[in-house]
């Protein structure tokens, strides 16, 4: 599509200021300058009612050797990894659903969408109700086919309570991946599909060898996308489990907000640390992604 | 071959009924239990409710607060969202159709903050804020918002006002509108979809942001509605039924803007 793009002989400066000055402006005060002051203050000690000291490279040592960071890094990892390929498998199963023109699918597409709305801290209310021991709807159900002996504290033992967050995130994300996975599979050519059916091809064959590698870019975004997102992962932690119970929750992002503003330590240096790694982090592998998809793409043509 | 067909397509409706029940039923769950009392939820937890108990609604509006939260709600997401599309709109226009050496260069500067973890930010806004006394204040609350969703703000706005064909804007300047003119009275009154786009998905994320309010709001008359709850949660965890009338009140805003935008908001937030 030739989109014709405006390219006005004179160069009006003035106007372009006038139009771009306030965003640029609250970009420089309200991005670049707090992310840099953060990366400075990682080289800081700043305490309460006392002047900062500079401690170079003190606290960088120091989070290396940081078990409970180490941990967090390693759950943060294992959430970004599963919850999203989760999240699109089911959402591409469920767009499917739909995309066979199942009776109510516009209904049914309005109403699974809903989670995603609903904001973090009513959602952690709902699902801490729902994994409660003595009347959460899971133990409640464990009991009355008779499997109580499996009824456990969800939240309350390290050993599930990960597990059972990344099962709220995957209800609450789930439908958005189903969304545009519907869309992408709408924005096939229809030619397609229906030669597919006078061939009889199976479902599953029209799936797996028509749909899937058309949409294959878009699941493949939505991977990378879930990836980078929930490498952020912090409200559903810090309103159910705060991290815990032994650790066995905390993430980067809890992990950072604790160290500020909820441990009585009251240092931003150190946790101005830890985020200034984790935006690295993120950032490398925004930047690894990009490089890969870039390859791929000229590989294909 | 009728006959599995048919099977198989009952077999498929169920499977997604029963995920209608596990995408919806917490929901449907937490709106019974805002209607009952906290001693009727502890005799039967799945029940629906007998009498519909509206004053608890009253109760949390009025003794709990929850009419404070809900305004200063209101105050910080209408202030940010209209600053945002004040200054996103024009920077929008600026960036799709005026051509000036590092024009690109500026775009991708705001979009690729979009992927920051907000850790990166919220100490040092912490820090910003108690410096120019703007800690624990709606105001302040508004001006770090205007500054993290600025980036999806301006990608939006953009992408479309770069779809608007080009002989629009030659005809108006031939008529003599300054550039002000074209924007305000050509580009923005086409924009309205993205507009409608934006000042959606803004809503959304704000209406239910925590992270940012959490730590840049310290008193109860400033609370937003999601650390409203996030205290409710802390306070009354025994009397759940109005920690559910509390939940709900926060939700009913979007529930009400679902049923007559649901298609525009799925939209939106798809992106």
């Amino acid at each position: 599509m030739s989109i014709s793009r405006h390219r006005h002989p004179s160069k009006n400066w003035l106007a372009i200021g006038l139009f771009l000055g306030p965003a640029l402006v609250a970009y420089l005060l309200l991005t670049v300058y707090p992310v840099l002051l953060t990366i400075f203050n990682s080289l800081l000690e700043i305490r309460p009612r006392e002047a900062p000291t500079f401690v170079g490279w003190r606290n960088y040592v120091a989070l290396a050797s940081d078990r409970t960071f180490w941990l967090a890094v390693k759950h943060t990892v294992l959430w970004a990894v599963v919850a999203p390929v989760l999240e699109v498998v089911i959402g591409l199963l469920l767009a499917l659903g739909l995309y066979a023109r199942v009776p109510f699918g516009r209904f049914l597409r309005v109403v699974w969408f809903s989670p995603v709305l609903i904001s973090y801290v009513v959602v952690a209310v709902m699902w801490s109700w729902l994994y409660n021991y003595d009347w959460g709807i899971l133990n409640h159900a464990l009991r009355t086919v008779g499997l109580g002996g499996l009824q456990r504290s969800w939240l309350g033992e390290p050993r599930f309570a990960l597990a059972a967050l990344i099962v709220v995130d995957v209800w609450k994300w789930t439908p958005f991946h189903m969304v545009v996975c519907l869309a992408a599979l709408q924005g096939l050519p229809r030619e397609v599909l229906e030669a597919a059916e006078l061939d009889t091809c199976g479902w599953f064959g029209k799936l797996r060898f028509i749909a899937a590698p058309m949409i294959a870019p878009t699941l493949l975004g939505l991977l990378v996308l879930g990836f980078i997102g929930k490498m952020k992962v912090f409200d559903l932690v810090w309103l159910m489990t705060q991290g815990g119970p032994l650790w066995s929750t905390e993430t980067v992002s809890t992990y950072v907000y604790k160290r500020a503003f909820d441990w009585n330590t009251f240092d931003l240096g150190y946790p101005s640390t830890i985020a200034t790694v984790w935006f690295v982090a993120i950032l490398a592998c925004v930047i690894l992604f990009t490089t890969i998809f870039r390859q791929r793409d000229t590989l294909e043509y | 071959m009728f006959m599995t067909r048919l099977i198989g397509r009952w077999a498929l409706f169920a499977l997604l009924v029963a995920y209608t029940v596990f995408a919806l039923g917490p929901v449907l769950w937490l709106a019974a239990m805002s209607l009952r009392t906290t001693a009727e939820i502890d005799l039967a937890h799945y029940a629906f409710p007998k009498t519909f108990h509206w004053w608890k609604f009253y109760l949390a509006w009025v003794d709990s607060n929850y009419r404070v939260y809900f305004w200063n709600s209101v105050i910080v997401v209408v202030s940010s969202v209209l600053v945002l599309l004040a200054i996103g709109g024009m920077a929008g226009y600026c960036l799709a159709r005026y051509q000036f050496r590092g024009n690109r260069a500026i775009f991708f500067a705001i979009f690729s903050t979009i992927m920051l973890p907000p850790q990166i930010t919220v100490i040092s806004f912490f820090q910003i804020l108690v410096e120019y006394r703007l800690f624990n204040t709606l105001a302040g609350l508004v001006i770090v918002y205007i500054g993290i969703q600025l980036p999806l703000t301006v990608h939006i706005l953009e992408s479309f006002f770069k779809r608007i064909p080009q002989e629009l804007f030659d005809a108006a300047r031939l008529d003599g509108y300054s550039d002000f003119a074209i924007y305000w009275r050509i580009a923005v009154p086409i924009a309205v979809p993205a507009i409608v786009t934006v000042v959606i998905v803004n809503f959304i994320l704000l209406w239910n942001e925590f992270l940012y309010a959490v730590v840049l709001i310290a008193n109860d008359e400033k609370r937003t509605l999601p650390l409203g709850v996030y205290k409710f949660m802390g306070d009354q965890f025994s009397d759940i039924g109005m920690v559910a009338t509390g939940a709900m009140i926060s939700i009913v805003p979007v529930v009400i803007a679902y049923a007559f935008f649901s298609e525009k908001i799925i939209q939106g937030m798809r992106g």
